[in-house]
């Protein structure tokens, strides 16, 4: 007796199509799964039988073989569960097969039959949506976030509920609206926690509104990484379209939050220093998304950026020119999307005492050279906006707090509002400054386009009509006169 | 001739060489040495060489007890140059970033007026006074103390290449002489020694730019010491030269002034209301951004601007998230 259900498998952010036969037949007692299934596929035999069991459903006792086709793709993980369960409970005609056909199927298994929840469902949903199926059998948890892809989910907690659902006999509770509901949002830090340094927060509203990659410099404890994650709170919140790429990503990496199935503000990834090049742009035998790809449409934050490995640092390279990562492996390509915002952080010296008034640097000239050599020009030229940010004086602290972040946010949505409108021009007196600056200062080409491109934003967020000379000063002052002591 | 050969000698035995040997090792040298294609191998590598008894060598360099046998050139600029009008820049490696601006404002401004800024190509200091007579658009020197093909320190070849296309780097020593921590104080008796006057701008005790000042008092030049906080390690040389009679340093006119020249007429800076005041609020002390806003009552965003230009003027330094004025106060 033969029965088939459909699932998904993912590569990289892609479901494939993957049908789960099952084959019973009159011989001695047995279990196999073949087409290419991983360890953790393999575990499956395990888990569907005592599922089987304890939903107190018939195992049949015969030749039991699996097949995942097509064959020659690579199966990983844990969501085959249930649709080899069905298949094989199909099989033997204890659900009817001809109800499973217009169904997809993904889930883990518990031993007690209960399902669990696995990631990718999001993709799961949109490749049977595009495959014609109209309803998804998933975990209750996973429900809302299936729906997202606009295909009807049918929220179970245990195969006893799957089954009686294909029998005909009742329906699941119904999910909870897709949409994050009146969930309350997750809490941000404000900005109104930080005093003083008015010219750091200037920056990173500048960064904010006009996506700027952003470098921090200064000594350690001044609030360099205090301010850096307050960047999400001061970005828009995602429109719907790159919620819902953003989600997906999460999603395949098993990292969105229960009960808050839609993503809607921007992402922010901080991974440790120590993280290898795998870690952050992404990779494994079935490549995972890395870091870049998780703070994809958000931030993502390098505290301490000399400190990275600087081959990691360099494979960043690829990522901020196209936004997007593509791994290669002898099966094929993967492409992940990547459009971050890059926010860092880092000391002017290793011991970090360098601009800091009540310390004394003790860093030789060769171990100075050596720290700032592992940032290569060609990465350094990707920060639009470098800040120096020296230590406040105590009686900075002692201020009142600064604004919140609700009220720069306000600022920073209206100038995403008026560079949607159109292009900008600049007047005569911005360009002959800019030209002035380009021979005065040692500016390279790739370095005007960064100050026009910063200028640009500060117009945008006074809402003037052009790019005046004002706004191409302050975007000269932001960059550092010496880039950082960097010849 | 025997110039050359006494330089080729010492670059050949790894010593240094100021009369000619009485050893048989250098007879015996001087016999199979061929300086005619010695000069031409320099000039297949654009170098060329001055000795003692020509007359481009420079007169005041010729005045020391134990000048050179002669010096290596590279460069676009004639011999001629190290006979001009010359102060010497010189200080510590490790200076402060005040020290650095220091250096850089008195050899851009020394440097306009006409002229020639000697140093030593080092990190710090040096190298800041370089790129200061360079920004002024005058002539400068860097002394080497290894061979005269080598760019030294190797962070500095690019500002080397700046200083060869409008003057020159000079070496006592020939192609493939290693850098040596002894050949330095007898580098510094070069750039002593080239110029009327030297200026210290910041110096530890025991600091290699004292020797250069040691030089020039033996040789009787004029010596200026730019007067440091008497707090800092960094201020102990020069502050113990003021001590010892040293001119202080409050402005490059007290140099031009030795030379009878004029100053280039700070032209006055043509300030927006802004700018000015951020300047004003800077003439007591060097401040952060953030304090210049509070003082000056200025947002963020028109303080930008306001320090971008002072930094357009050349009037405002940063370093290290600290704005400095540049200028002397008016």
């Amino acid at each position: 007796m033969l029965a088939r259900t459909i699932t998904h498998a993912l590569v990289g952010l892609d479901a494939r199509r993957v049908d789960v036969e099952a084959h019973l037949q009159n011989a001695v007692p047995a279990f196999a799964i073949v087409g290419l299934a991983d360890r953790a596929c393999q575990e499956a035999k395990e888990r569907v039988r005592s599922g089987i069991t304890s939903a107190a459903l018939d195992w049949p006792v015969r030749r039991i073989t699996v097949n995942l086709a097509p064959a020659e793709l690579r199966k990983e993980g844990s969501g085959f569960d249930l649709p080899i369960a069905l298949a094989i409970l199909a099989a033997s005609r204890q659900v009817p097969p001809e109800r499973l056909a217009r169904h997809a199927a993904v889930g883990e298994l518990g031993l007690d039959g209960r399902l669990r929840p696995v990631g990718g469902v999001l993709a799961a949903a949109e490749g049977a949506r595009r495959g014609g199926l109209e309803k998804l059998l998933c975990s209750a948890e996973c429900a809302a976030e299936a729906e997202l892809a606009g295909i009807e989910a049918v929220p179970v907690r245990h195969l006893a509920e799957a089954v009686a659902y294909l029998r005909g006999e009742r329906d699941p509770p119904p999910v909870d609206a897709p949409s994050n509901g009146d969930r309350p949002e997750v809490v941000c830090p404000d900005l109104a926690d930080v005093r003083g340094q008015e010219r750091a927060r200037r920056a990173l509203e500048l960064a904010a509104a006009g996506s700027h990659n952003l470098l921090l410099a200064g000594p350690p404890g001044i609030g360099k990484t205090m301010l850096a994650r307050r960047l999400p709170g001061i970005l828009p919140r995602l429109p719907p379209d790159e919620a819902l790429e953003v989600t997906r990503i999460h999603s395949v990496a098993g990292m969105l939050a229960p009960g808050r199935p839609l993503v809607t503000i921007p992402p922010f990834r901080a991974p440790h220093h120590t993280a290898s090049v795998a870690a952050i742009v992404g990779g494994g035998p079935g490549p995972k998304p890395g870091e870049a790809s998780l703070a994809h449409h958000g931030v993502l934050f390098l505290d301490e950026l000399a400190e990275f490995a600087r081959n990691a640092l360099e494979a960043l390279r690829q990522p901020l020119e196209d936004g997007a990562i593509s791994i290669a492996r002898v099966g094929g390509r993967i492409v992940f999307p990547a459009r971050f915002q890059l926010v860092a952080t880092m000391n002017l010296c290793p011991c970090g005492a360098r601009g800091d008034p009540a310390a004394e640097c003790s860093c030789s000239a060769a171990r100075l050279a050596a720290y700032r050599d592992k940032l290569s020009r060609a990465l350094l030229d990707r920060f639009d906006l470098l800040v120096t940010v020296p230590r406040p004086r105590a009686r900075d602290l002692e201020r009142a707090a600064g604004e919140t972040s609700d009220a720069v946010r306000g600022r920073v949505e209206a100038a995403h509002a008026r560079a949607r409108a159109g292009p900008l021009h600049r007047s005569k007196e911005a360009s002959e400054l800019l030209s002035r600056a380009v021979e005065r200062l040692p500016l390279s080409g790739r370095g005007r386009a960064r100050v026009a491109r910063v200028a640009r934003t500060a117009a945008l967020l006074a809402g003037a009509d052009e790019v005046g000379a004002e706004h191409v000063a302050e975007a000269l002052s932001f960059r550092s006169p010496t880039e950082l002591g960097l010849r | 001739m025997n110039d050359l050969a006494l330089a080729a000698f010492a670059a050949e035995t790894g010593g240094h060489v100021v009369d000619e040997p009485k050893e048989l090792r250098f007879a015996r040298f001087r016999r199979t040495f061929d300086g005619e294609s010695f000069r031409a191998s320099l000039e297949a590598r654009n170098l060329r060489f001055v000795g003692r008894s020509e007359p481009g060598y420079p007169r005041l360099l010729r005045e020391l007890h134990d000048p050179p046998p002669g010096l290596f050139l590279r460069g676009s600029a004639d011999v001629e140059l190290l006979s001009e009008p010359a102060v010497a820049i010189v200080g510590a490696r490790m200076c402060s970033s005040y020290g650095g601006q220091v250096a850089r404002m008195l050899g851009r401004e020394l440097a306009a007026a006409g002229l020639v800024i000697v140093s030593g190509l080092a990190r710090g200091v040096d190298g800041e006074a370089h790129r200061g007579a360079l920004e002024g658009g005058g002539a400068t020197v860097a002394v080497l103390g290894c061979g005269i093909e080598r760019d030294y320190p190797a962070a500095h070849a690019q500002l080397a290449r700046g200083i060869c296309a409008s003057g020159l780097v000079v070496s006592e020593y020939a192609p493939g002489v290693e850098p040596a921590p002894w050949r330095f104080p007898a580098r510094n008796r070069i750039i002593a020694g080239l110029c009327p006057a030297a200026i210290i701008v910041e110096a530890r005790e025991r600091s290699g730019a004292l020797i250069t000042a040691d030089f020039a008092l033996e040789a009787g030049r004029e010596v200026f010491a730019v007067p440091g906080e008497i707090t800092s390690t960094l201020s102990t040389g020069t502050n113990a030269l003021l001590r010892l009679g040293a001119t202080p340093l409050t402005s490059a006119a007290d140099v031009l002034e030795l030379f009878g020249l004029e100053p280039t007429g700070s032209e006055r800076l043509d300030l927006g209301t802004d700018a000015a005041a951020v300047l004003d609020a800077l003439a007591r002390e060097p401040a952060a951004a953030d304090e210049l806003g509070r003082a000056t009552g200025l947002d963020a965003a028109a303080l930008a601007t306001a320090l971008a230009e002072l930094e357009l003027a050349g009037a405002v330094a940063e370093a290290d998230g600290l704005f400095r004025g540049v200028r002397r106060p008016e």
